[in-house]
């Protein structure tokens, strides 16, 4: 802190704008409507409002219209100097003042008259104050100005146009033909900005941009910049249409890496490495020209290459080998951002022998380097860790030196995150891993990384050989911290005293002393916790300490605003609540590069139950049937793609009921489908209660219709297999209107068959503690059975079945089988429909094919029933 | 510089400068007239309606003009008050052919008459009847009776006839508004 105000001081010393006042400003703004005009002293203030403008000084309208005006006054001097600043300011205030197209005639002059220091500048300043309404009358000068000889003038009306494209994109499409003919101007840049306005006024027809691209890749361009746009449109092209190296797109690319600008080079081979179908043939050349430019004299060219080299080391680290030797030249490289790029790549393609080197290499220079470059080494160690899980030790110790260095919030996180990873991939690494931690926390000025951490040693702590080791460190938290750490340390106790009988005593006395916190959540959690432990139930710990609530934290809001809004004399019910969906992080074992774009899709998911339960909930027929217990993941498709309709199904699950939702597309436009209903039949005693047709089905509109089922009176019988029939009344109409006819005609359309399995009825749960639900469960409802696997080739597709069969969701990582063990215990826990917990112990041996031995505990008889025969 | 400048003014040398702004309906001729006035190497062929406004410089036997050449079209007009203050003159340009109108010209003279900016001022106001060559024109008499002109009191001010194509009648008018400004130019100081 001492530091920036230091420099501030330094700063103000040199600059003259410092402490402006704005109301000052635009006062001697009053200046400009002086006669005679003096440009310097008007060049000076002007040079004052920008400024202010720059620091995210706020004018008000009525100030900035004022000066605007008077500022209007000073076209009549001819001095260039004050003419280009006013250009600079009209650009500023265009969004600030009222009436900005006062100028738009002074500027029309000034970019059609014969002073060439004014062109540019007054075209830029005009598209700036222009609307789309305006924009008609000036399109004239406009199209003058992109054919202009003068380079600058067509540039910047070329620019102009890009800009204005946002606005008026159909007027700016007439101008087709002048930038046509600015592609073929001799200068470099015009050629590349009118190729540019020339793509996006054809953005939205691919089959025009198609043409416009191999039109310029047989007549050559002279500009590089043309050249490397060239490039990107033709790989976003191959993109779309997903098209191989046999496209002439791709045969253009790869021609461009043998271009005599070194621009050209780099943008082709980065262009294909990062395309999404290379494989090694297509790789070769790109990469041996990125090894070419890691022996250029010229730094930037080396950064680049081995920048994208890094990149490509994720992907292909084979196709990188080749390049080792000229990366290690790099290692000692005096830009240490290329020397860091080439050290991590080197981690990553290279064999475990040579880790340690390249780690002691490394940490010579970590002091030396910005905290982004050192997030990249600290990805690099991450996915080496997941690759030698034998060389953690070095890591560890590497990553924890990482940790007691200074840095930033985004550096420590990466460090914790890659710690933690390492330490739940490999139970070797964990007492390490979790010493480094507790170490780190001891002096942790960031909330989110040390509530992260207890959190962590809460769960993994107890079950190490020496867990007492642990407390200290996590009541030193307790004593030192602020609140919401303080919550977390408290929290990671009981699971403690919860866990280890032997630790029980010295925990509550360490918990009574935080049942005078003076942060209420702190000392709201300790009573709780101090009773829960005092009671000495494994049952109790369990369900309230070791593991978390499992609900829907969507669902569990609405559930209580509406006990809420209509109480009643019973309590409130957690069981009505509906279940969290377990997101599928689990099985990320997916490339890093990747990661962003599968979280994403998680958040999706994990919130999509919420929205069924929402849409269901609004239809009064199914209000009788009570909460919704579990949405299918996946929409089951019951067409064939490119059928005339397109049916998808949903099943919902309820406690007695199950309604499908059929997601209905009608694809023919010379049809209007109206009174829409999937009926469906089956023999396994399911019974069909009410359709709820949808009234009408336009061309390509999906509309929804449901059916819903009543559960079959025998509670084991569960399953069933249904054939579905659409029915409809069609109508003919015509294509182009879309006015149906008035008579119609009843037709059917026959749909493929409808499974509902044993997952249906089962949602995903995570138990972080197996063991200690399953004691809580107890024997009461215990059916254990044996089964052949005949058909399954190993343990890991077994466990797969089994898992997506079962609709249970995988515990302790048991879904994960170390490599060459021929048996596995599997843990998998779920709830069944009604709210019964359910735990299911599978042994697994590897023979000839699999034998599984399931065990099945549950709250209810019938649900262990149904679990343990379904599989057979 | 400025030594040199003062020691011209001072000779009677350099030429006096005065503001004045250029008003009236659209299509009257404002620009026409001003480019009329320009000197013959700057003059521009194809006269497009304003937008906004356009700033031009001309001068006369003894004065220099800055002329603000205004935008005459209807939405426009609410933004000719901005220059109302800094003006020493106005011109303004009445269309003597389109008699239908030329009481929306009245209209939009008495609200500049009227502003706050104008009303106490004794600013000289030269009317132009422009398009006197069309055949069913209006003569300068009839125009100034139409516009109520005799009403103004507190301000001098001269019509003219004028045919901008030509140029016929505008020396008339601007040397009037020459000898006014110089005048009250001369009495400021």
């Amino acid at each position: 802190m001492l530091k920036r105000d230091k420099k501030e001081e330094e700063e103000a010393g040199g600059n003259p704008f410092f402490n402006l006042e704005k109301t000052s400003v635009l006062q001697e703004a009053r200046t400009f409507n002086d006669t005679p005009i003096n440009p310097r002293k008007c060049c000076h203030i002007l040079t004052k409002i920008l400024y202010l403008l720059n620091q995210g000084e706020h004018i008000g309208t009525t100030e900035a219209t004022e000066t605007f005006f008077a500022m209007t006054k000073l076209f009549q001097s001819k001095d260039t100097t004050l003419r280009r600043m006013c250009y600079m300011v009209i650009k500023e205030m265009a969004t600030i003042s009222d009436d900005v197209i006062i100028v738009t005639s002074s500027l029309t002059k000034d970019m059609t008259g014969k002073e060439d220091q004014f062109r540019g500048p007054a075209i830029r300043a005009l598209t700036k104050i222009t609307d789309t309404t305006m924009l008609q009358s000036i399109e004239r000068y406009m199209k003058q100005a992109i054919v202009d000889k003068n380079a600058s003038v067509s540039s910047a009306a070329l620019t102009s146009s890009l800009h204005l494209m946002k606005t008026s994109h159909d007027v700016i499409k007439r101008w087709v033909n002048e930038a046509q003919e600015a592609v073929s101007s001799s200068d470099i840049m015009v050629q590349y900005h009118a190729l540019g306005l020339l793509y996006h006024i054809r953005k939205n027809d691919k089959l025009a941009v198609t043409k416009l691209v191999s039109k310029f890749t047989r007549h050559s361009l002279k500009s590089p910049y043309a050249y490397c746009l060239l490039i990107r449109i033709a790989c976003k092209l191959l993109e779309e249409d997903d098209a191989g190296s046999d496209s002439p797109m791709f045969d253009f690319i790869e021609s461009c890496l043998r271009h005599k600008s070194e621009m050209v080079i780099y943008e082709a081979a980065h262009a294909i490495v990062n395309m999404k179908h290379t494989g090694t043939k297509e790789l070769a050349p790109a990469v041996s020209v990125l090894q070419l430019f890691l022996g250029s004299p010229k730094p930037t060219l080396r950064f680049a290459a081995v920048r994208t080299l890094n990149k490509v080391a994720m992907k292909h680290p084979s196709a990188v080998t080749a390049c080792n030797l000229d990366l290690e030249n790099l290692i000692t490289d005096v830009n240490r951002s290329i020397a860091t790029l080439a050290i991590t790549t080197l981690l990553k393609t290279g064999s475990e022998s040579s880790v340690d080197r390249l780690m002691k290499q490394i940490s010579s220079f970590m002091s030396e380097i910005s905290d982004e470059f050192k997030i990249v080494v600290v990805e690099a160690i991450k996915s080496l860790c997941m690759k030698f899980p034998r060389k953690h030790g070095v890591m560890m110790t590497f990553l924890s030196s990482m940790l007691r260095e200074e840095g930033g919030f985004d550096y420590k996180k990466a460090i914790v995150d890659t710690i933690i990873s390492i330490v739940e991939e490999n139970p070797e690494a964990k007492e390490a891993g979790l010493a480094h931690l507790c170490e780190f926390i001891e002096d942790c000025e960031h909330t989110v990384l040390a509530t992260r951490i207890l959190h962590l040693l809460g769960r993994e702590g107890p079950r190490t050989l020496n867990p007492a080791k642990y407390i200290r460190f996590i009541y030193n938290r307790v004593i030192l911290e602020n609140a919401a750490v303080r919550a977390a340390a408290v929290t990671a106790l009981a699971k403690f005293g919860a866990h280890c009988q032997n630790l029980l005593p010295s925990i509550i006395v360490l918990l009574e002393r935080s049942e005078l916190d003076m942060d209420d959540e702190v000392r709201d959690r300790a009573t709780l916790y101090l009773n829960i432990l005092k009671e000495h139930q494994m049952a109790l710990n369990s369900a309230f300490i070791l593991n978390g609530l499992q609900v829907s934290i969507v669902g569990l809001e609405r559930a209580l605003h509406s006990y809420y809004q209509e109480p009643s004399e019973t309590s409130f019910d957690m069981k009505s609540v509906p279940l969290a969906t377990q997101p599928l992080t689990e099985q990320k074992a997916s490339a890093p590069g990747e990661i962003s774009g599968a979280k994403s899709s998680e958040k999706v998911a994990a919130s999509r139950q919420d929205v069924y339960a929402e849409q269901l909930s609004s239809i009064p027929e199914f209000a009788s049937i009570g909460p919704l217990f579990k949405s299918s993941s996946l929409p089951v498709e019951l067409t064939e793609a490119e059928t005339e309709y397109a049916v998808q199904c949903i099943k919902h699950t309820f406690a007695n009921h199950i309604v499908l939702q059929f997601d209905c597309t009608n694809t023919l436009n010379d049809q209007f489908l109206e009174d829409v209903t999937v009926q469906v039949e089956t023999n396994d005693g399911f019974e069909v209660l009410k359709y709820i047709p949808t009234p009408k089905l336009a061309y390509n509109v999906t509309s929804t219709t449901y059916t819903l089922l009543q559960l079959p009176e025998e509670p084991s019988q569960v399953t069933g297999t249904f054939t579905c029939t659409m029915k409809f009344v069609v109508k003919d109409c015509d294509p182009n209107t879309g006015e149906p006819d008035d008579e119609g005609y009843e037709d059917e359309y026959v749909l493929e068959d409808l499974e509902i399995a044993v997952g249906d009825h089962v949602q995903k749960v995570m138990k972080p503690n197996f063991g200690a639900s399953w004691d809580e469960i107890g024997p009461e409802n215990e059916l254990e059975d044996t089964y052949a696997l005949s058909n399954m080739k190993s343990l890991d597709e077994a466990i797969k079945n089994i898992k997506d069969y079962l609709g249970m969701q995988p515990c302790e990582r048991s879904d994960k089988v170390p490599e060459g063990k021929s048996s596995h215990t599997l843990y998998l826990a779920g709830v069944y429909r009604g709210g019964h917990d359910i735990l299911a112990r599978a042994k697994l041996a590897m023979g000839d094919g699999v034998t599984m031995q399931i065990t099945v505990r549950s709250t209810d008889p019938h649900a262990s029933e149904v679990i343990a025969s379904a599989v057979g | 510089m400025g030594f040199l400048d003062g020691l011209a003014k001072w000779l009677g040398l350099k030429k006096k400068e005065a503001n004045v702004l250029v008003v009236g309906l659209d299509n009257s001729g404002k620009t026409t007239i001003i480019n009329h006035l320009k000197p013959e190497e700057t003059k521009s062929h194809d006269i497009v309606p304003t937008i906004g406004f356009n700033v031009e410089k001309f001068q006369t036997k003894s004065l220099q003009f800055t002329a603000f050449d205004m935008s005459g079209q209807g939405r426009y007009r609410n933004l000719w008050e901005h220059y109302y203050k800094s003006c020493n003159g106005i011109i303004f340009v009445i269309d003597s052919s389109d008699k239908l109108r030329i009481v929306v010209a009245k209209d939009e003279l008495d609200t500049l008459l009227d502003h706050v900016d104008i009303r106490s001022r004794p600013i000289p106001i030269l009317f132009f009847a422009n398009k006197m060559d069309i055949r069913d024109a209006l003569s300068s008499v009839k125009c100034s009776t139409m516009m109520r002109l005799e009403q103004i009191m507190n301000k001098p001010w001269h019509i003219c006839a004028t045919n901008a194509l030509t140029g016929e009648g505008l020396t008339e008018g601007t040397d009037w508004l020459a000898d006014q400004l110089k005048i009250l130019l001369g009495a400021k100081k």
